[in-house]
């Protein structure tokens, strides 16, 4: 259960003040899958760094499992957009994905195990003693997969992980978050630009204004839970909701300009 | 391949054969045919004298070289990560860093005597500042995602800079050592030539002192090789050490 209630974040500088979230309450129930969309610039990356305990907010909480977080918390796992930057390239992709779970002092066994399982589970069981800038940016990406998902977490972070990939890598990546999804039963938070990925993957949609960032709208995605590329894309309903929530951020867009404070 | 080693030794092989022909039958004492410098360098340098002369010198360089990279890492790696401490230290090490440490090497015997804890202290103080200052810069420009990405993953502490911090910033320290060795050789001859009684720069002023100027030569020559092979060993161990950045720029070339 992650839990975001008045949420604030004021980037202080010298040449003035600049509020990048104004006030955002939502939450993502055990279990969910909630896609986060919004125009470009409109906080995203504030608001997901606020949630992973790596910023602090000018004011508002966020509480991951009840617990309020102040710092990253422990069962906590995020995916970045640049999987490059994100990946240690000093590293085999096996101490890639073993690196947090050292750290979190699990026995060797039963790390192994995970790193294989998790491998395994984004298709890249036999890469594990490549390194991450041998592979292509799609199979980088489930190297970022991977660590997260051996790492267990309760609450799943996804920072518009499939910005930076082909649209084909994009479609089977989709397919394997939901997948993994409804096979670990995790809470994802899956932040993107792309309103068809949104709906695409979401039990709920969660709109941002432009920033100043607040909830601008929040949509239940009532499609059936087995979603395939062609056949979900091409229902009305699929259609239906996407042309909301496009609306809507159109919406956003004109409705507030950003200003500074 | 044969190529390459073509360009390599081609040069070398030039210029030794150049000097070898023009210093034939040279009636100048200072510079005596090479051919008489090669007999010399064959009766000089015996098993007994490489001992005497060569392996302290090359400890003295080993623990001066080693000393300065354990200190100015933990130093830099200190130094990078703490704003204020940069802030406060930074003028003072460009001061240090601009003084000639041969200058120093009067002073440094004031207080550590003629011995070898005064060799060591010359190569130390002359040869850890690429080396800090490489640190430093290296530990800052960790990735802005990466040092995130082992936050969110709770590697903290010593974990954060034993496997993110010090890998990532392992290409500028390793360019910090290279500049290093260089500078701890000259600095072991030169700490030898003020004040010593064994060592190679002890031994090639003995030379120079008493007139045995084709022994002498040889000296310089086989500083000259002593410095192109740990070179060579240097870069080989860097090269291994450092695959992954090679083969990461590689990759970021092609793409």
């Amino acid at each position: 259960m992650l839990e975001v209630k008045g949420l604030r974040k004021v980037y202080r500088s010298g040449s003035g003040d600049v509020e990048a979230l104004r006030d955002l309450t939502f939450h993502v129930d055990t279990g969910d899958l909630v896609c986060l969309v919004g125009p470009s610039g409109c906080g995203k990356t504030t608001l997901l760094r606020c949630l992973a305990g790596l910023l602090d907010p000018t004011a508002g909480t966020v509480r991951i499992d009840g617990h309020e977080v102040a710092g990253p918390p422990p069962g906590l796992a995020m995916v970045f957009q640049e999987y490059g930057r994100s990946l240690f390239p000093w590293m085999s992709v096996r101490d890639n994905v073993e690196l947090p779970l050292k750290q979190k002092r699990i026995p060797r066994t039963r790390r192994l195990e995970l790193v294989g399982e998790a491998l395994d589970a984004v298709g890249l069981a036999g890469t594990e003693s490549s390194y991450p800038w041998q592979l292509s940016g799609g199979m980088q990406q489930r190297v970022a997969i991977a660590r997260a998902v051996a790492y267990e977490p309760t609450t799943l972070l996804m920072d518009e992980p499939f910005a930076a990939v082909d649209a084909q890598t994009r479609a089977d990546l989709e397919d394997l978050v939901r997948s993994l999804w409804q096979r670990l039963r995790v809470t994802i938070l899956f932040v993107t630009h792309d309103i068809d990925e949104a709906v695409y993957l979401g039990q709920r949609v969660v709109m941002l204004s432009s920033s100043p960032t607040v909830v601008q709208d929040e949509l239940v995605v009532d499609l059936p839970a087995a979603r395939d590329q062609l056949h979900t894309r091409a229902d009305s309903r699929f259609t239906a909701l996407r042309t909301h929530v496009y609306e809507q951020i159109q919406a956003a867009k004109r409705g507030r300009p950003a200003t500074t404070v | 391949m044969i190529k390459k080693l073509a360009y390599a030794v081609g040069l070398p092989l030039i210029l030794f054969v150049l000097w070898f022909v023009l210093s034939n039958g040279s009636e100048n004492f200072y510079a005596p045919p090479l051919k008489d410098i090669l007999r010399a360098f064959a009766d000089t340098w015996t098993p007994e004298r490489l001992r005497a002369d060569v392996v302290p010198s090359l400890l003295r360089l080993a623990a001066g070289y080693a000393l300065a990279a354990v200190i100015g890492i933990a130093l830099g790696v200190a130094i990078g990560l703490n704003r204020r401490l940069r802030a406060t230290l930074e003028p003072v090490l460009e001061f240090f860093r601009a003084i000639p440490p041969p200058v120093l090497v009067p002073v440094i015997m004031l207080f550590a005597g003629i011995g070898n804890g005064m060799k060591v202290i010359v190569i130390v103080f002359g040869c850890i500042w690429p080396i800090l200052l490489n640190t430093v810069e290296g530990v800052r420009a960790v990735d802005s995602v990466q040092a995130d990405t082992a936050r969110a993953y709770g590697i903290t502490g010593p974990a954060r800079i034993a496997r993110v911090v010090l890998p990532s910033a392992s290409p500028q320290i390793a360019a910090g050592l290279r500049q290093a060795l260089s500078i701890a050789i000259i600095l072991m001859v030169i700490s030898e030539m003020f004040a010593a009684s064994n060592g190679l720069g002890f031994t090639i002023v003995q030379f120079q002192r008493s007139f045995a100027i084709p022994e002498m030569w040889s000296g310089i020559i086989l500083l000259g090789l002593l410095g192109f092979a740990l070179s060579l060993l240097f870069r080989l161990a860097e090269r291994r050490a450092l695959r992954w950045y090679d083969g990461l720029r590689e990759a970021q070339r092609r793409s």
